[in-house]
């Protein structure tokens, strides 16, 4: 059976909010999601093994310069200084447009999508109610 | 006197025919085709204006500028032009709806005062009083009479609300970017909706439009603009009502 008129209007129309919300990076593809899930668990997987080196290749530049700056030493020593609780699996990607935010059990971080992929902006970020979160680890 | 709509119907024919059929197309459809040309112009100015202000928001917090390509098909770049069409289209849609009931004295936009209301169906050629060149609908019992005869206001108030929906499915979007980039947390589309990011931009937008409509409705009782349609002719009195140039 064929759709009738106004059943197949409104299925046009939701077709076109659904290509224009996607069209305009409302709705996050699962490609952005699997990306920013990526490189959130490698820098987990190398804070939990103290690979400096590894974490600060995940950095954005402007955060790892931050970060050597504020320590007067290098970003692979500053940063595991830190030493940050980002462990165990992620728990939720949260992905908007060109940034992401990716919770662990203890740890959040924020990412954002560079030319050379996504990288972490902040992390080691805790809640604040009613402001931005508190991270050890940011740009400056 | 029935024959006058048909010689001028004639007379238009033999002008167009002496244009051609390419520059009779666009002199008769010279104000659509002019505004649409120049709503493209603008939204690429605007896609340009509002990239390089993006970018210099971006650079300052050590982000990367994003590409021409990717800014056009960024939520930011559309909740900055459905807001802004949204608006206009409510504007027209209670104008439209706004001047069955509402009058003002003296005004070309307004019919006139004794004539308020949805009026007869014989001063709106509907039903058995449409004419041989009547839209079809015109004629038509019911649901489609009823239906055309309120069309332009219909269709403008749904191109509106589908328009304040996508601002919010874009501005929502726009705003969580926003947010992630504050190392804040981002909020769904039910909460954005009461969220002042939403209401600022929607009633900024509709403030401008009423105050737009409310001066046109009065300004347009005292002055003139020769040849325009949306104003009385140069010498027509100032009390006259629903006069058009």
């Amino acid at each position: 059976m064929g759709s009738t008129g106004p059943a197949r209007r409104v299925r046009l129309v939701l077709a076109a909010v659904v290509v224009v919300a996607t069209a305009c990076g409302c709705g996050a593809p699962r490609e952005r999601i699997d990306g920013a899930s990526a490189v959130a668990s490698s820098f987990a997987e190398a804070a939990r093994s103290g690979d400096g080196t590894a974490m600060c290749a995940l950095l954005a530049r402007g955060t790892r310069e931050e970060l050597a700056r504020s320590e007067g030493t290098t970003c692979d020593k500053a940063v595991v200084e830190q030493r940050l609780s980002t462990v165990g699996p992620v728990r939720e990607v949260d992905v908007h447009g060109l940034r992401a935010m990716a919770r662990f059990e203890g740890d959040t971080l924020f990412l954002s999508r560079f030319s050379t992929g996504w990288k972490v902006v902040a992390a080691g970020c805790v809640p604040r109610p009613g402001q931005p979160y508190r991270c050890r680890v940011k740009g400056g | 006197m029935s024959d006058r709509p048909a010689r001028r119907e004639s007379r238009r024919g033999n002008r167009r025919g002496r244009r051609g059929p390419v520059l009779g197309f666009l002199h008769d459809n010279g104000l659509t085709l002019a505004f649409l040309t120049g709503f493209l112009v603008v939204l690429v100015a605007q896609a340009f204006a509002g990239r390089a202000e993006f970018n210099a928001q971006l650079v300052s917090e050590g982000l990367e500028p994003v590409s021409f390509g990717s800014y056009v098909t960024s939520s930011d770049f559309a909740v900055d032009v459905t807001e802004n069409w949204q608006s206009e289209y409510l504007q027209f849609f209670l104008y439209v709806f706004g001047t069955v009931w509402l009058v003002q004295r003296g005004s070309p936009e307004s019919k006139e005062l004794h004539r308020v209301g949805t009026e007869s169906d014989e001063d709106q050629r509907v039903g058995a009083h449409a004419r041989a060149d009547s839209p079809r609908w015109a004629a038509a019992p019911g649901l489609r009479g009823l239906v055309y005869s309120r069309s332009l206001g219909l269709v403008m108030g749904g191109i509106f609300l589908l328009t304040w929906l996508a601002q919010s499915v874009t501005g929502v979007a726009a705003y969580n970017e926003q947010q992630l980039r504050q190392l804040q947390d981002p909020i769904g589309w039910s909460r954005y909706l009461t969220s002042a990011d939403f209401w600022s931009r929607t009633l900024q937008n509709w403030q401008s439009e009423l105050l737009a409509v409310a001066s046109m409705a009065i300004l347009s009782v005292y002055l003139r603009q020769r040849g325009s349609p949306e104003s009385k002719p140069v010498g027509a009195a100032h009390h006259a009502t629903g006069v058009e140039g």
